[in-house]
Parts: C-alpha cells; structure tokens; sequence
C-alpha cells in the first residue's frame, strides 16, 4: 500500500472508480482489537458452559484449548489474506476474489448469519440479565423482558446508524471493562488477592468425565463459543486508517487476549459451581462468571461482574450488528443482494439501509426462538465459514504465491495451519452432529436452496468482471 | 405502579423513539439525495488509489 | 470474451427478491423447531425418589455448594441426573458425511465456473 496517505481527508471515500459516498476511513488498531474481542467476550459470561454440561468441566478445558488451536489457525489464515485485501466484507470479499462468486455469496450469508443470531442470544442474555437485577431488588412480579431485548437491539442499531467510530469507540471501553472484570474475579477469588475460594479436587471428586472421552468431543461444539466472531475483525477493514497493519495486528492481539480470557474463566467457574449447575445454561447457570461471584460472598464482585456481563453482551450486539451490516452492505454493493443496500449514508457514512433492514431480522430470532437453538445456528454457520477459510487460504497460495503479491501478513508453516483448521472442523461437525444432526442437515439444506437461487437466478444482476476489484495480477493458473 | 414497571414502559418508549428516529432520517436522507450518490460506493478504492499513484 | 452486461434491477424485483431470502432464513431456523426435531433435550434416564445428596452421587463439598446456589435435593434432581444421549447410528453419520461433502463439492464447482468467467473477462482471454 505504499507511500499514500489514506487518512488524507480530500480523497477520503472518494477514489478514481467514482465513490462519491464512501464508508469513513477513522479506526485504529484498538479499534480493531475491540471490535473482535468485544464481539466474543460475551461468549465467556455466557454460552461456552453448555460445553460443560456436554463432557465435564475437564472436556470443556480439553474443548477450550482446541477451539484455541482452531482460532489461532483461523486468526492467522485470516490475518495473512485481509492484509491483502481490505474491504467491507472481509470474507465474503476474499471468497470473492480467491474461489469464486458463488462461495463468496454463500459466505456473505454465514457472516449475516452467525452475526445476526449472535446479535439475538446477546439480547436475550441481557433482557434475562435485567429481570435478575429485578428480583435482586426486590421486584415481585414477572419482569416482561421483551421491551428490555428490543430497546438493546434499537438502542445499538441507532449507534451504528450514527456512525462507526462512535460505536467502536464505546465497544472499546465497555469491552476494557468487561475484559478487567473477569481478571478482577480471578484475582479475588484464587487466593492471590486474599482468601482463596477454588476446590476444584473437590468438585471434579467423582465427576471427571462424566461421559467419558465421547463427551470431550460432543464439547467441541460449543467449544467454539469461546472465541466465535474473532473473524469479525476484517468487516472494518474499510474504515480502518491503514489496514495492512492494523489488522492483523488487532485480530492477533484479540486470539491472545481470548486464550487468556477463555482459560481464566474455566478456572474460576469450574472451580466453584459444581458442573452440573455451571453445564446447564438454560435451568441452571445461565451467566456463569455472575454466578460464580455470587457465591463468592463480595456485593463488589457481584456488582462488578453483573455490569460485565450486561457491557459484554452490549459489546458483543454492537459489533454484531457492525459486522453484519457491512457484509450486507458489501453484498448489495455488488448486486449480489438488490443493489438498494449498497447505499451508505452521505453524513454518517454508515451503510444505513442495511443496519435498518437487520433490526426486525434480528428482533425475530431475539423474541421468537430459545437461546440454545439460537446459538446453535450461530456456531453452525461460524463453522460452516471456517471450514470454508483452510480452502481459502490454500486456493490463494497456489493462484498468487508469495512473491506474485505483496502481502501485509505472511502466516508461518504453511500449509499446516491450514489442514489443522480442516481437521478441527471435521471434528466440531460430528460434534455438532451429536446433539444437533437436523439443525446441521437443515441448515446446509438451507444453503444448498439459496445457492441454486443464487446461481440460477440471482447472479445475473452481477457485473462479471468488474466485481474483481483487487489490483493483484492474473491467478496462476487461469 | 413500581419502579420496574415504569421502566419497563420507558423502555418501550425509548425504544420506539430510537426507531422513529431512524425510519424518519433515512426517509429524509432518501429524499434529498439522489440514489446515484447513495450507492456511489466502490470496492476496493483503496487499492484503487494505490494503482493509480503508481502508474 | 464479450463484455456480460447484467440488466438493471426494477424496484419491485428487488423487494421480491429480499422477502424470498428472509422467507428461507426464517424457514431454516424454524422448521426444524415447529416440527419438533431440534434435539439435544436432556433426559432424566434413572430418576431417584426422595433424593438426599448422596443418592444423587454428591459429595459433601459439592453439596455444599448447591445450597449456597440456593437448591436443596429435590429442586437440585432433573438438573443433576439429566444427561444427553450421545447414541448415534452409522445411517445417520454417513448422511451427514455425504450431505457436507456434497456441499462443498456443489459450491466449488459452481464456483469454478462462475469464476473462471470473471477471470476471463477482468484480464482478457489471453491464454
């Protein structure tokens, strides 16, 4: 990317093919990290103790880990091929460029997908949030969630619609919250900062692998919920100052703080709710590190990481909503949806229409499905994706190796990367398969319907050879 | 009435307010502007630029 | 290759076009739900009449903790004894197998095509 200076404000959005309203060019490398990380955090206040209740509290550390190897991949094989091309729509655009349109549409909807629903279990967790704060207060009667789940979604949409450093910049400060809450709580609750209150020897006694090995490995599934929309990071990739760098600085500072995040959290839950409780997210803890401060005896604690629970899920829905109305608006903008949401808004420069047209999508889902199912499809379309980047990242190898382009990022030891990121995912399918086999063939029946449609009908609205858009030279190959 | 009922009722007005806001500014931005301009946004501009300063 | 010039999309089209795409994602999350098949449901396999802790296989610490969640052993047993049934036949897995495969497979191949089409006419068909 040379010598230009792209934070110059006169070119700013406006470049040679014509862009007289572009996206705005305003976010850091912190911004980066806080879009990725702030997405995913949540996913340590709630979601990844199913894996508990999938194999034990030891399976759910073993999934831990692997997903950790999964993600490292992924944040590597990523970071290496958005250092290259930087623009909305992060893989959807790289599908777009390496395998062909109809992947790259095909991975626009998984992106819309995991983000929308993840969107939705966000506010679900917080309107159930509330109705806790509620009883804790002293309210005696039934709490109606639903206003709380609507006002989280509108409230974040009206963010975005507003504009994108805004919103990042609010994620960067909840997210830092919600990030030192959980280091707090491991610090005042594993005896380094006073009275230690871990027994783990006592809580695994007799419950080590309460399904033996076969349980470690249906924990994968949700496994994934560890770290899941780490990938997220290269939808800025447009509104970022210099993308090159930013990037993959952002998303690997992010991997790193989630290994460290998603380790202390087991530690600290599994050491003292018992696995039964802490694997069961729907009766039993629903907000596990909230949880695990309440019986820790200390109203700071349980204050402090009652709002960080509540700032996680905020950070997670706004990033959410960021990420999939980019990937959105990247679609339109190049008719692979109808061309009216490529528009992005002449003040705010926002993709607008798309944030709107997301809301009531993601208000179904937040109102009319439980949240296990919910997450469900999350992963499930986050899997789908990554299964899709080992594909990626080699098919790009081969069309430009090393020395035909410049790459921001080169990520070491390939191809191994790549084929363990294949083989993780082999192993998280028949994880998902395990408890989830007729979400998984809906699902891929789903994507097989809208690919035909896509193929058959919907591509000729698209521009052949001008959706092409990287300066790169011709694909080996071709 | 109770503390958490009013909120719940400021919640569903906050909300409805934050929609309206949204639906009447994008109606307003549809109308006094051309749908030229509003999708005028390219792929790849940065890339662009680059390209070009080094022809 | 001749320069593909895609025809301009009316209005109407569009708005047809997006209502069938959130018809089929709406379909895809709720089928499976309404027609009862999403299911992963834990089941209580070998339940325990008036449990004490012991007979629900905790130890005194662990029942311990229980109690300051605020559970004694009754209102602790379905959370305690449910458990998942992983028990799965090979019918089944071989479908999923092939159903993924074929996807894949579908999608490359499609892919391919479409590709090599805006290849040849971004750099010309200079071969």
């Amino acid at each position: 990317m040379a010598d230009i200076d792209i934070t110059s404000q006169t070119m700013d959005g406006m470049g040679p093919h014509g862009t007289k309203v572009g996206l705005l060019r305003v976010l850091g490398p912190a911004h980066v990290w806080a879009l990725g990380v702030g997405i995913v955090l949540v996913g340590e206040y709630m979601g990844w103790n199913f894996a508990v209740g999938k194999g034990g509290a030891y399976a759910a550390l073993i999934a831990c880990w692997f997903a950790g190897i999964l993600y490292t991949c992924v944040a590597m094989i990523d970071s290496e091929v958005t250092s290259t091309v930087a623009a909305a729509g992060g893989q959807y655009t790289q599908a777009k460029h390496i395998v062909g349109p109809l992947m790259a549409f095909n991975v626009g909807l998984y992106l819309v997908f995991a983000y929308t629903m993840l969107e939705a279990a966000n506010a679900i967790t917080a309107g159930y949030l509330i109705s806790v704060v509620a009883g804790m207060t002293g309210y005696a009667g039934e709490l109606d969630q639903r206003p709380f789940i609507i006002l989280v979604i509108m409230f974040l949409a009206w963010l975005n619609y507003r504009g994108v450093l805004a919103t990042l910049t609010f994620n960067l400060v909840i997210t830092a919250i919600a990030f030192l809450a959980i280091l707090v709580l491991f610090l005042s609750t594993s005896g380094i900062l006073g009275g230690g209150i871990m027994q783990h020897t006592a809580l695994f006694e007799g419950h080590e692998m309460p399904y033996g090995w076969i349980g470690v490995l249906a924990a994968m599934h949700f496994g994934l919920w560890y770290y899941l929309g780490i990938e997220g990071t290269t939808q800025a990739a447009e509104e970022v100052r210099s993308p090159a760098r930013a990037l993959p600085f952002g998303t690997l500072a992010g991997i790193m703080t989630l290994l460290i995040a998603a380790t202390l959290t087991w530690y600290v839950c599994s050491g003292v709710l018992p696995w039964e409780f802490l694997g069961d997210g729907v009766n039993g803890s629903v907000a596990p590190l909230f949880d695990t401060a309440r019986l820790s005896g200390s109203n700071g604690l349980i204050w402090l990481l009652g709002f960080g629970t509540l700032f996680a899920t905020l950070a997670s829905a706004n990033g959410c909503i960021n990420d999939a109305s980019r990937a959105w608006f990247a679609m339109g903008r190049d008719k692979y949806l109808p061309g009216w949401f490529g528009a992005v808004h002449p003040r705010y420069r926002t993709p607008y229409r798309s944030i709107i047209f997301l809301v009531p999508i993601a208000l179904i889902f937040a109102l009319g499905a439980p949240l296990d199912q919910v997450i469900t499809f999350s992963i499930l379309s986050g899997l789908l994706e990554y299964t899709f980047m080992p594909l990626n990242i080699i098919m790009f190898r081969r069309k430009w190796p090393l020395n035909s382009i410049k790459r921001g990022y080169e990520h070491p030891f390939h191809p191994l990367p790549a084929v363990t990121l294949l083989a993780l995912c082999a192993l998280t399918f028949f994880a998902v398969f395990l408890g989830y086999g007729t979400q998984l063939v809906a699902m891929i029946g789903f994507y097989i319907v809208v690919s035909l449609w896509f193929h058959f009908w919907r591509y000729r609205f698209v521009n052949r050879g001008a959706q092409f858009t990287m300066p790169w030279p011709k694909p080996q190959g071709y | 009435m109770e503390t958490w009922q009013i909120l719940e009722y400021v919640a569903w007005g906050v909300s409805a307010l934050l929609g309206l806001y949204m639906v009447i500014d994008w109606m307003k931005v549809d109308s006094s502007y051309s749908e030229d301009v509003l999708t005028s946004s390219r792929e790849g501009e940065l890339e662009a630029m680059t390209e070009e300063q080094h022809r | 290759m001749a320069h593909y010039e895609p025809p301009k999309q009316g209005k109407a089209s569009q708005l047809f076009d997006v209502i069938v795409l959130v018809i089929l994602t709406v379909g895809a999350l709720f089928v499976p739900l309404w027609l009862g098949m999403a299911g992963a449901a834990k089941i209580v396999a070998e339940p325990v009449d008036s449990p004490t802790w012991e007979s629900l296989g905790q130890t005194a610490a662990q029942a311990a903790q229980y109690e300051a969640l605020g559970y004694d052993p009754a209102s602790a047993h379905d959370l305690i004894l449910a458990r998942f049934d992983y028990s799965f036949s090979a019918g089944a897995l071989i479908a999923m197998i092939v159903v993924i495969v074929l996807y894949y497979v579908l999608m490359l191949k499609f892919s391919e095509v479409e590709y090599r089409e805006v290849i040849a006419e971004k750099f010309g068909d200079r071969r």
